[in-house]
């Protein structure tokens, strides 16, 4: 049956490039970003409840910073950085890592003032009962603490994971190949081959994209915040 | 480490003029954004809260898109938007339509919070006391409710002055931008950043304290 209305010419080959090459890396990027931040964020946010000051202070210096500061300013640093030079061998971050980094500096502290107080929530009888069957602190919290806090972390990570695909659009301004880049890029070529850059059709579709893999994330993080509460 | 020895104060001296100037217009932008996004809120709020048909799933429907999709998307959606409806298209004006769009939409979920906490028994009494619906909302709803929302409210303006540093895409002129521009051109990235760091943090962790100190003094009696 043929198409009662069809596209444009030019829609086919900007949607296939968009979503071949951006939208991987986008979401490429939103896991790198997720994973690091969940192992960083739950190691810092378990550290923090230990009662021992400069280290409380520590923690709470690098989980007010990197939340405090917008992540542009995060990501443009650590992309503006210059080579360092470390045991003789040179390392500098190419836009992607950057990205990465900045993107997981931002949601570890998140994930940790998170994890603080999931782990605080655990009741102190769960910590004494692990103590009586001969547990170290160690063993307590990874055993038996955390484990439990964890459930309580389930929906505020479903909500980190929704910030995290947004916040990679950042990227774009170092020029990571990501969705919205992508999109941008299809501007620019249409502009020199037809003269037309389509550009508020292209951004729209950008937001519909968007639109249509956070929704239903966030309704998920919503289910579970009633469910497990 | 060389790279400390070579932090040169002077430099962020000689730019002072150009990066005061930035931050004049992050803080102008965001002052509007805020603004906006508090007479956004405050109305769409109040319709959410009392589930006035129509006008409250269009609120609720503003209010996914927004949250749903990344404020960088929507700052090139408006940018490209906004010569189409005949609004001139200066940098300026990307800027705080965008925050006050984004923050309006935060704002929105914090009133109706707020409204919602106030319980139902205190309307109840306004209404009997012989207000009209409106004068109970304005006498009973909005200092109880209002009182309940300031804190996660204020969290939102944090954000919208947070993202104001991402009109960098748009060329307009405020504290990132400048940043931007100045190590661009001279490579002078930990002076930069420093100033950057600085002005942002100082302005973030002022408003949070303010949260905590208004959260202390503004608890509702418990006997509410």
């Amino acid at each position: 049956m043929p198409l009662a209305y069809e596209l444009p010419e030019w829609v086919r080959p900007v949607a296939v490039y968009m979503l071949r090459e951006g939208l991987p890396e986008t979401l490429k990027l939103a896991a790198v970003a997720v994973t690091v931040s969940a192992l960083i964020g739950i190691l810092l946010g378990t550290f923090l409840t230990i009662h021992f000051r400069p280290l409380q202070a520590l923690l709470r210096f690098y989980i007010e910073v990197w939340r405090g500061l917008p992540i542009i300013v995060t990501i443009l640093f650590i992309y503006w950085l210059p080579a360092l030079h470390v045991l003789g061998q040179t390392i500098q971050l190419d836009a992607y890592t950057a990205a990465a980094v900045g993107l997981s500096l931002w949601g570890s502290a998140q994930v940790a003032e998170a994890t603080r107080g999931a782990v605080q929530s655990i009741p102190k009888e769960q910590h004494e009962a692990a103590a009586a069957l001969g547990f170290g602190w160690l063993g307590r919290h990874a055993f038996v603490i955390v484990p439990q806090a964890l459930r309580r972390l389930l929906p505020p990570f479903v909500g980190l994971l929704v910030n995290i695909i947004q916040n990679t659009t950042i990227a774009f301004v170092i020029g990571v190949n990501e969705f919205l880049q992508a999109g941008q890029r299809q501007v620019e070529n249409l502009t020199t081959q037809t003269g037309n850059p389509h550009a508020f059709e292209i951004f729209a579709g950008v937001l519909v994209v968007f639109f249509i893999i956070s929704f239903p994330l966030t309704m998920l993080a919503r289910y579970l915040e009633r469910r497990l509460v | 480490m060389d790279i400390l020895a070579s932090f040169e104060w002077s430099f962020i001296w000689e730019n002072r003029e150009e990066l005061w100037e930035g931050f004049k217009n992050t803080m102008k932008a965001s002052a509007i954004g805020i603004g906006g996004a508090f007479v956004i809120g405050l109305v769409l709020g109040a319709i959410r809260a009392h589930r006035i048909p129509v006008a409250s799933q269009l609120a609720a429907t503003y209010v996914e898109i927004i949250r749903n999709t990344p404020i960088l998307v929507q700052i090139f959606f408006i940018f490209y938007f906004l010569p189409r409806v005949g609004v001139s298209l200066e940098p300026f004006t990307v800027a705080w339509v965008a925050v006050m769009i984004w923050g309006g939409a935060f704002n929105t979920e914090n009133f109706r919070a707020g409204f919602e906490a106030v319980p139902q028994r205190l309307r109840e009494a306004g209404l009997a006391l012989g207000f009209s619906p409106f004068k109970t909302f304005l006498n009973v709803t909005l200092p109880v409710g209002g009182r309940i929302a300031l804190p996660s409210s204020i969290n939102t303006y944090i954000s919208v002055l947070k993202n104001t540093s991402l009109m960098l895409v748009v060329g307009y002129a405020e504290l990132t931008a400048v940043a931007y521009s100045i190590q661009a051109n001279t490579f002078r990235t930990f002076e930069m950043f420093a100033v950057l760091a600085v002005a942002y943090l100082a302005i973030v962790w002022m408003l949070s304290a303010l949260i905590r100190l208004l959260e202390a003094r503004l608890r509702l009696p418990e006997a509410l």
